[in-house]
């Protein structure tokens, strides 16, 4: 569903992303992880068509995203770190901007965008400007707005971030059922224990590059284990976890160091 | 603190500077070449105009110095009225503000902090604009170096103190009525003042005042020019202390000095005692949110319908009414039209008053009325169309990853701005011919050429707009005046002053017949000058349109 082959973006200097080859396919929940300007956002504003990669290739859902960046795009669908949507519009209002932008048929919208206000706990705020809307609640407008022309890749940037426990714990949900039915999943997160709950692969990107793929179990093979800041000096050897992973990978040891002048 | 949060923007300013590729230098630098220019050009209208008023037996004098204070009143109020405005988001809706009101700061040092960049934006473009004004006053009076020295003495406290009252309007009516709504009203209100003014000044008809004989006694109009300008403004201890130093009245010039910045001194001191009462009450009341709007029933949009009557797609539909959705739901633009509306009916009432006797001057008056109804177009699409594609700001990604070309995009931003533009321009050139009475050739080819301009210049602006993107900006006026504000402003009218030209030919011819000149009608020459309007037409669309498309296109901006 994803194919992405030789991908580089440099900006003037800066090389972002380095060629990258990954391939995410049908119905598989990818974890990007990495740390801050990994190259992760950058990677998924390609993926989308906001921005053009300097080099490489970007097959989504069957279209190339250069050649053929409307069919591409009408498969995508994006949920930005920043969820900014336009401010004189209501709830509703955008949602069906939305729904007409990706051709929703009208009564579909009719019926849906009630249904995902309602499930979002947006009901009572549909008809309300989104200037007067919390940091979340704009968070479960585009994601209500993603859902509703279904398309077939998700992309996903800290969805996460600004929702209340039983907002995201529903938007976990949300996402494992439209996997199963198919939905290919591309999420960045820095909230390792939802990549690890969620994601069926897991891809970790340093400086543009991608130093590690694939399943949890994978990565645990991969890691050397990182000794945590609470952990007893001499205590038994704990089983490696997505965390460790991560820091053992991104180097992390220093920061034990680093505690103990805190 | 307030050290400290001053030198944080002279870091930011060295930080941008420095990090200026040499393409950007050279970009900025023909710009700054481009801003000197128009500043000349102001200056060559204001040394002929202040020329010709020296020359007036006895009164010239007089005349020159009532012109000074007059120029020194109506920047005062702009000043003013740009501080209030200026400040209503500067000191109550910047973006940084949500990090400075929760850092460890005192309010005063907040404030003053942000009411010096407000009176920075307020005032450096307006206070820029003297500049010429009073070269030409210096070079037609012939006044030394010494002159250009004591305005720039008095110009800094003058800006302040002008700037710093429309900050204490916008304190206090925010302290009153602290509420985000506030800004809305206040805008409109401001506006709406500023265009009775407008309105009132222009019904008053002052083009009589340098006209003696429009006053029954001559000794009123010397009285009126002798007496001063607004007494107790510091516009006129502005107009004062120039017109003593020029004099050679140094004690004079020194009081009126001494009023300017003492006053400012004084006024900006109670202003940071006022803030330290109110601004943080007028801070907290303007983060409320709006009002409850009621749900609009999910039917057929009234664009989708035209679209379909038109065959134009549905997702021009959908970006045409998200368009019209937000454009009409911001307060800025409703104030922004009525302005618009004041200036429409000013300037066909100023057309109307034109001392014009002869059929054939009224027709040559008609056709040059494009050029100045292009101007007014090119300065609306400035405020309206320019930042059509920047006024998207964050909300960009939106439209970027939908399945819509750019293309489509811009067609509908045009669209979005040609209609109202076609109004307006049908509006000043049916009303203007009319009023004029010219004969039917001027009047079609005056017309059919304002609105063949119009869509030109309506499409320069959307292609600029997109060559110069702007996401990032907090206000709209940021926006227009950019650099790339100024370069669709200085093309624009390029473009009408070569239309004008060339259009000039077969006006020329269509004269000469009316004059009697037989055969002056050569269908070669009017041939060739449709042709080079095709071309000039052509060049002055397409070019911007498709640069401002692949700039688009490879724009990396916010996601």
């Amino acid at each position: 569903m994803i194919r992405i082959r030789g991908l580089v973006k440099r900006f003037g200097s800066l090389e972002a992303v380095k060629k990258l080859d990954l391939s995410v396919p049908p119905g598989e929940i990818f974890g990007f992880l990495g740390p801050n300007g990994a190259g992760k956002t950058t990677t998924v504003r390609m993926l989308c068509g906001l921005i053009k990669p300097t080099e490489g290739r970007i097959v989504v859902a069957g279209f190339d995203m250069a050649e053929r960046a409307i069919e591409a795009k009408r498969a995508v669908g994006l949920v930005p770190d920043e969820p900014f949507v336009y401010p004189k519009l209501s709830g509703a209002e955008y949602l069906r901007f939305i729904g007409e932008l990706y051709g929703v048929p009208l009564p579909e919208a009719r019926r849906r965008i009630p249904e995902l206000l309602e499930m979002f706990e947006l009901g009572g705020w549909g008809g309300e400007l989104v200037e007067s809307y919390s940091h979340g609640m704009r968070q479960k407008l585009v994601i209500a707005g993603v859902l509703l022309h279904q398309p077939k890749v998700l992309l996903l940037d800290e969805p996460m971030v600004g929702l209340d426990p039983k907002s995201a714990r529903m938007t976990k949900d949300i996402f494992l059922t439209l996997a199963a039915r198919g939905t290919t999943i591309f999420m960045c997160t820095h909230i390792l224990e939802i990549a690890e709950k969620l994601c069926d692969r897991i891809g970790i990107m340093i400086a543009g590059e991608l130093r590690a793929l694939g399943t949890l179990e994978d990565l645990r093979g991969l890691a050397r284990p990182a000794p945590k800041a609470h952990d007893p000096p001499c205590g038994p050897a704990p089983r490696s976890d997505l965390e460790d992973v991560f820091l053992s990978l991104t180097g992390g040891r220093e920061y034990s160091e680093l505690l103990k002048n805190l | 603190m307030v050290g400290l949060l001053l030198r944080r923007r002279a870091l930011s300013l060295g930080n941008c500077v420095r990090s200026l590729t040499g393409y950007e230098v050279a970009r900025n630098l023909a710009f700054t070449a481009a801003g000197i220019g128009l500043l000349f050009g102001l200056y060559s209208g204001f040394h002929r105009l202040l020329a010709y008023l020296v020359t007036v037996e006895l009164i010239g004098r007089l005349l020159v110095w009532k012109l000074t204070a007059m120029m020194m009143l109506t920047t005062f109020s702009m000043v003013s009225i740009s501080g209030l405005l200026t400040s209503l988001t500067t000191l109550y809706f910047s973006c940084d503000l949500r990090f400075l009101m929760v850092a460890p700061l005192s309010i005063r040092a907040v404030f003053i902090d942000k009411s010096l960049e407000s009176i920075f934006f307020a005032s450096w473009m307006i206070g820029l604009v003297l500049l010429p004004f009073v070269t030409a006053l210096a070079q037609v009076s012939g006044y030394g170096w010494g002159f250009y020295a004591a305005f720039v003495v008095t110009l800094a406290p003058f800006l302040a103190l002008a700037a710093s009252a429309g900050i204490a309007a916008t304190l206090v009516i925010l302290y009153l009525f602290p509420s985000s709504r506030t800004r809305d009203a206040v805008y409109v209100i401001a506006t709406l003042s500023l265009t009775l003014v407008y309105g009132l000044v222009r019904f008053a008809e002052p083009e009589r005042l340098i006209r003696p004989d429009a006053l029954h006694v001559v000794a009123d109009y010397l009285n009126f020019l002798q007496a001063p300008t607004a007494p107790y403004a510091p516009s006129w201890w502005l107009t004062e202390a120039l017109r003593s130093y020029a004099a050679g009245k140094t004690a004079v010039f020194w009081w009126n000095c001494g009023l300017l910045y003492g006053c400012a001194a004084a006024v900006y001191a109670l202003l940071v005692m006022l803030a330290s009462r109110v601004y943080f009450i007028g801070y907290s009341g303007a983060q409320e949110g709006g009002l409850r709007r009621l749900e609009a029933p999910l039917g057929t949009l009234l664009e989708t319908r035209a679209a379909r009557w038109l065959g134009a797609g549905p997702d021009l539909a959908a970006l045409f009414w998200r368009e019209r959705k937000c454009f009409f739901r911001d307060v800025k633009h409703w104030s922004q039209i009525l302005l618009i509306l004041g200036l429409i009916f000013v300037y066909l009432y100023s057309v109307k008053r034109l001392p014009l006797d002869n059929q054939d001057i009224r027709s040559i008056i008609s056709f040059l009325n494009v050029g100045v109804a292009g101007f007014v177009i090119a300065a609306l699409g400035l405020r309206f169309t320019y930042p059509a594609i920047s006024i998207e700001g964050l909300s960009w990604w939106v439209v970027r990853c939908a399945p819509v070309s750019l293309a489509s995009v811009m067609r509908q931003k045009f669209l979005f701005s040609a209609i109202p533009m076609t109004m307006v321009a049908l509006t000043l050139g049916i009303m203007t011919n009319r009023l004029l009475d010219a004969d039917p050739f001027t009047s079609r080819l005056s017309l059919s050429s304002l609105l063949v301009m119009t869509w030109v210049i309506v499409a320069m602006g959307i292609g600029y707009g997109a060559l110069f993107p702007m996401f990032n900006v907090e206000n709209i006026h940021q926006i227009e005046s950019s650099l790339g504000g100024f370069v669709y402003m200085a093309s624009s009218l390029a473009y009408v002053g070569v239309s004008i030209m060339v259009l000039s030919w077969p006006m020329q011819m269509h004269f000469r017949e009316r004059f009697g000149k037989a055969g002056a009608w050569d269908w070669r020459i009017a041939g060739l000058c449709a042709a080079a309007i095709i071309v000039i037409n052509a060049a002055a669309c397409i070019l911007p349109w498709k640069m401002g498309l692949r700039k688009l296109e490879n724009h990396e901006g916010p996601a």
